[in-house]
């Protein structure tokens, strides 16, 4: 898996707040994005790392809290965090509620934002990875024939192969061949394997992705 | 200060016209026969009344000149008066009591119009004070959070060894930036509160008093507690801002009732006096029997954002005490001999 070094995002109006986060991120270590609106930040270009948002709530035209309803319909999966100037415990249920990782209000302890980036860096770490890891396995069962994928899903159902031939009016010894081919196509090692993949697979059709048996 | 000198001598000036005038009106009414209508001149003194009397004051007059118009009839004593005389002095008097009722109307309705406008302009220098607040703390909450941050990084980019002093050196740059950046908001605050210099007219203590214990009729009544009113009445006029007198006196009431609200209902009691000390200064103060103050609060009472309440923005007092001070006279605090606070103030008085 290529992944690149982790990256900042930071969404602030006030250039003397951007400026000082934009240090203090690369003090840790880390690659550091600025932006001075959320529309700067849409059209800007994200590299393909794993990365987080540090918002301004009090942003000109689109306010953060709105911000992030926006990246929620346009499926930018990004863990925030959120600072404000004057936060109400309202907009800190609110935004907490949407999915922030932390709610700072200003001036906030320097350690608080950096524990909050690293688990923010964490969950958008794990996120890809779980994305990567399940892409991947679609990738291998598009390369299924028709057949293949029937099988597969009666396998995974824990039947036996004599029985999954009679379901399918096929022969024991096709089934057999079929089974290994597929097994192969997919690197699962045993059934059990196969199982969990078929599983993977099927809970991601419940997300609008359609677990297709048909070439 | 010429305009000023001419505003004092109209104001006793048109009075002794009117008197004057209702002498000559009455005179010449007498002397002459009935037929004559010199009563109907009188409504011209109940104009001229209308400029400087009240409602009340407005119907007095109207009722003195009638009265006058009696008097001269009954003093030209006819024995057999003119069908054209009656008239006329029934005309006189009824020109008489529709120009009384219409000017007492019209000023009724000036007065509503003035009550109105002062709990307006009170409603919104509180609205203002809260929204500058607002901005202001965010205007040099920013730079400050923006120093807090540069310094942590800072210390991170001296931490690396070997230390990175690129880096901090424009960490530095930065906070020098920063803290310019506060101190300008600073200066533009100092800056607002000296360009607006406060209105000068020339006012009755005791008016404003009042009118701002009727701003709290409402509030009074809620917080059932006894309000009473000692204000002398050898008190010469003042020079000086309604409205800032007004939201000193509020100031010093909301929080007596507050500190009332703590105590029992048949404790609560709030004295509101004027008097004059001496021949320089008038002297007002409010009085509460609630549970007073600390005597280590004494010397903080005064101080912006300090306040014993728990959702107080520390606010009344401060600003309480730069409108007394710009009005040329003091504000203090002092424990009451029988329990509770009195908060009081002085303003000059001008011979003037």
């Amino acid at each position: 898996m290529n992944e690149d070094k982790p990256v900042v995002f930071v969404v602030d109006d006030d250039p003397s707040v951007r400026d000082a986060l934009d240090s203090l991120i690369r003090s840790i270590k880390m690659n550091v994005r600025t932006f001075g609106t959320a529309e700067e930040f849409l059209l800007a270009k994200r590299p393909d790392a794993p990365s987080c948002i540090v918002l301004d709530v009090r942003l000109p035209r689109l306010n953060g809290l709105d911000f992030q309803r926006e990246l929620a319909q346009l499926k930018v999966d990004l863990p925030i965090i959120f600072i404000t100037g004057h936060g109400d415990i309202l907009m800190a249920v609110r935004a907490i509620k949407s999915g922030a990782i932390e709610f700072l209000t200003k001036p906030f302890r320097h350690q608080d934002l950096i524990d909050a980036v690293y688990v923010g860096i964490d969950r958008d770490r794990a996120r890809r990875q779980a994305e990567a890891v399940f892409s991947e396995l679609r990738n291998r069962f598009a390369m299924l024939t028709s057949r293949e994928r029937q099988i597969m899903l009666e396998v995974a159902s824990g039947r036996p192969n004599k029985q999954i031939a009679a379901d399918l009016k096929l022969s024991e010894f096709t089934v057999k061949v079929h089974r290994s081919h597929l097994m192969h196509k997919m690197k699962a090692q045993s059934a059990v394997d196969l199982a969990r993949m078929a599983d993977k697979l099927q809970a991601s059709t419940k997300n609008g992705v359609t677990l297709d048996t048909r070439v | 200060m010429k305009s000023l000198n001419l505003r004092v001598t109209a104001a006793w000036l048109l009075p002794v016209v009117t008197i004057v005038l209702a002498a000559g009106i009455f005179v010449a009414d007498t002397i002459t026969d009935l037929e004559i209508a010199f009563p109907a001149f009188y409504t011209a003194i109940v104009l001229l009344a209308s400029r400087f009397c009240r409602k009340n004051g407005v119907i007095i007059v109207g009722a003195g000149c009638i009265g006058l118009t009696l008097l001269s009839d009954i003093l030209t004593f006819d024995a057999a008066p003119s069908e054209a005389g009656v008239a006329n002095t029934v005309i006189g008097l009824l020109a008489i009591a529709a120009t009384t009722y219409l000017a007492a109307r019209f000023e009724a309705e000036r007065e509503a119009v003035y009550e109105i406008r002062s709990q307006l302009a009170h409603v919104t220098r509180v609205a203002t004070l809260g929204e500058m607040t607002t901005s202001l703390a965010h205007q040099v909450n920013q730079p400050l959070a923006a120093v807090a941050i540069n310094a942590n990084a800072l210390l991170h980019w001296l931490d690396d060894r070997p230390p990175n002093l690129d880096e901090a050196r424009r960490n530095v740059a930065r906070i020098v930036k920063d803290v310019d950046r506060a101190s300008e908001v600073i200066i533009q605050v100092r800056n607002l509160a000296k360009g607006s210099p406060p209105e000068r007219d020339w006012l009755r203590i005791n008016e404003i008093v009042l009118s701002t214990v009727a701003l709290l009729d409402r509030e009074v009544q809620q917080s059932e507690l006894v309000l009473q009113t000692q204000l002398s009445n050898d008190l010469p006029l003042i020079r000086g801002d309604r409205i800032q007198l007004q939201q000193v006196i509020l100031n010093l009431l909301l929080n007596a009732i507050d500190a009332l609200s703590l105590v029992s209902q048949e404790q609560r009691k709030l004295v509101v006096s004027s008097a004059k000390i001496d021949t320089k200064n008038a002297l007002i103060s409010v009085q509460d029997s609630g549970g007073g103050f600390a005597p280590e609060d004494l010397d903080r009472l005064f101080n912006a954002f300090y306040s014993t309440k728990p959702n107080g923005m520390g606010m009344g007092l401060a600003i309480s005490r730069s409108i007394v001070e710009s009005h040329g006279g003091q504000i203090w605090a002092k424990p009451n001999a029988s329990g509770g606070a009195v908060f009081q103030f002085t303003l000059p008085i001008d011979a003037g």
